[in-house]
């Protein structure tokens, strides 16, 4: 059969990015039954639309860009957006009275960027955690939030300059005055 | 923080473009030269450095919940039956006109006689099949030539796998698998059927489940004629096909009371149960109603079917012309 050919390929594509592509909506979502549920459509998306995709197409950027939209339909319901926040922020570890020392600060430091990154508008968070956390360029980016390679590099400078702000004080950073 | 000059606001993008080092020669210099000057840049960009550090560190911890093992096995099943329900169709000029043979992992599924042009892309095709059938003429090439050849009279035999999951009926389904047994060449009635699937009265649903049969030819419901010899019907109004396809098969007609007929008076005779065939004189075998007796075209189609002939009448010795 024909089409053989083409499932060998989708399982080849399933067995090289599922498990990337349900990190990035474990990242995004914050609960591990919600990246089950967007990475399973996202494959059975993918699954229909291959057999049109040009040969020379990048799939991984094309299942981030399935994945993304996936994501925005998800987090238009605000209820999940605050949920999605309150998982990261119950899980910021407690400093337990120590002295605190440079791991315990750079600990704390991680948890308040994780926190604030849960609260960054979806658009930034999203750009933000493809760009750092799995490093697509911008034109995949771009491509995945129907933006300019442009915007989709403002986006990501917004959410590091929010991050920058919100750990204002509480980062430990090794700068000419503490050297 | 606030930037207080408008040169240092100007140079954040760069600062931020070095920092996650994705900046160009060009804005890298611009940055260089400008924290060389400037203390509060200098702090600036090793504070976005030392961000970049920490997310760094936040993509390489373990994320809680990253195992994806359970949710890919129920992805793989999801895709295995998604699979197995997609169609590859394609659409092909035959004898007897525009035909669409349609397949799925399990097998054959659909084999449709079609009216004028038909594109693969029509709203009648997409009724037929569902949204999810997509043409596919290399998956079905091999299936329009062993037909093509069949109904060419060089091919008695379309081992074809079927698949019949869209036939929920269970009585169909039945009448269905009676009907493929009918050797080539063989003729039976529409109560002949219904006797062999045990519902000896039931010959009006067995006409109604053959009338919607997905896969003519492949399942050969053409075999099926009206007790009395006529063809009765097929495929909506194609009776004219359905005795192309018998005389393909060496079945023999004749006309009665102005009507075409299956001529039972030409034709060897064998009761379903029986492993003998026999002239159409022999013994009582005349005065049996058509649905209790196949009827074949020639000898030759008869022995191809298994049978022997009758020690009685020995239509081996005195064939019929």
């Amino acid at each position: 059969m024909g089409r053989v050919m083409a499932e060998d390929v989708f399982e080849g594509i399933v067995a090289a990015h599922h498990a990337e592509i349900r990190r990035y909506l474990l990242r995004i979502t914050a609960r591990p039954s919600d990246a089950d549920d967007l990475s399973q459509e996202t494959f059975l998306r993918g699954f229909r639309a291959y057999s049109s995709l040009p040969p020379d197409a990048n799939v991984r950027a094309w299942l981030f860009a399935i994945a993304t939209n996936l994501s925005r339909n998800h987090f238009r319901s605000r209820k999940r957006q605050r949920l999605a926040y309150a998982v990261v922020a119950a899980e910021t570890p407690v400093a337990d009275g120590n002295w605190p020392d440079r791991e315990a600060l750079l600990g704390e430091a991680r948890a308040r960027a994780e926190r604030i990154i849960a609260g960054l508008p979806v658009k930034q968070r999203l750009a933000f955690t493809m760009r750092k956390m799995h490093d697509l360029d911008y034109d995949a980016i771009g491509a995945s939030l129907s933006c300019s390679p442009e915007s989709a590099r403002a986006h990501v400078f917004q959410a590091v300059k929010k991050i920058r702000r919100g750990l204002d004080d509480g980062l430990p950073v090794e700068t000419e005055s503490t050297r | 923080m606030t930037m207080p000059h408008p040169v240092c606001r100007e140079i954040e993008p760069d600062l931020l473009a070095v920092a996650a080092r994705e900046a160009g020669a060009a804005a890298s210099e611009r940055v260089e030269r400008h924290v060389a000057a400037c203390r509060p840049c200098r702090g600036e960009l090793e504070r976005y450095r030392a961000i970049e550090g920490l997310v760094s560190g936040i993509k390489g911890a373990p994320l809680p919940g990253d195992d994806a093992t359970l949710a890919r096995a129920e992805l793989e099943s999801r895709l295995a039956d998604l699979r197995s329900r997609i169609v590859g169709f394609g659409i092909y000029s035959s004898p007897v006109g525009p035909i669409l043979i349609a397949r799925s992992e399990l097998g054959v599924s659909m084999v449709r006689y079609l009216e004028g042009r038909v594109s693969p892309v029509s709203p009648q095709v997409r009724r037929v099949l569902g949204e999810d059938a997509v043409e596919d003429r290399a998956a079905t090439e091999s299936l329009h030539r062993e037909l093509l050849e069949y109904l060419d009279g060089r091919r008695t035999h379309l081992d074809w796998p079927l698949d019949l999951r869209r036939v929920r009926s269970a009585f169909q389904r039945r009448v269905l698998e009676a009907t493929a047994r009918l050797p080539y060449g063989a003729v039976t009635s529409y109560s002949g059927i219904a006797r062999q699937i045990g519902a000896p009265t039931a010959m009006r649903p067995v006409a109604q489940a053959l009338r919607r049969n997905p896969l003519p030819i492949a399942i050969p419901c053409h075999r099926v004629i009206g007790n009395s010899g006529a063809l009765v019907g097929y495929a909506g109004k194609k009776v004219g096909l359905k005795q192309r396809l018998l005389a393909i098969e060496g079945v023999r007609f004749g006309a009665a009371h102005g009507e075409l007929r299956v001529d039972r008076e030409a034709m060897y005779v064998c009761p379903p149960e029986e492993v003998e065939y026999c002239l159409p004189t022999c013994g009582s075998i005349s005065s049996r109603p058509l649905a209790e007796v196949r009827l074949f075209g020639s000898r030759q189609r008869a022995e191809a079917a298994g049978l022997s002939p009758c020690t009685t009448c020995r239509p081996d010795l005195h064939p019929l012309n």
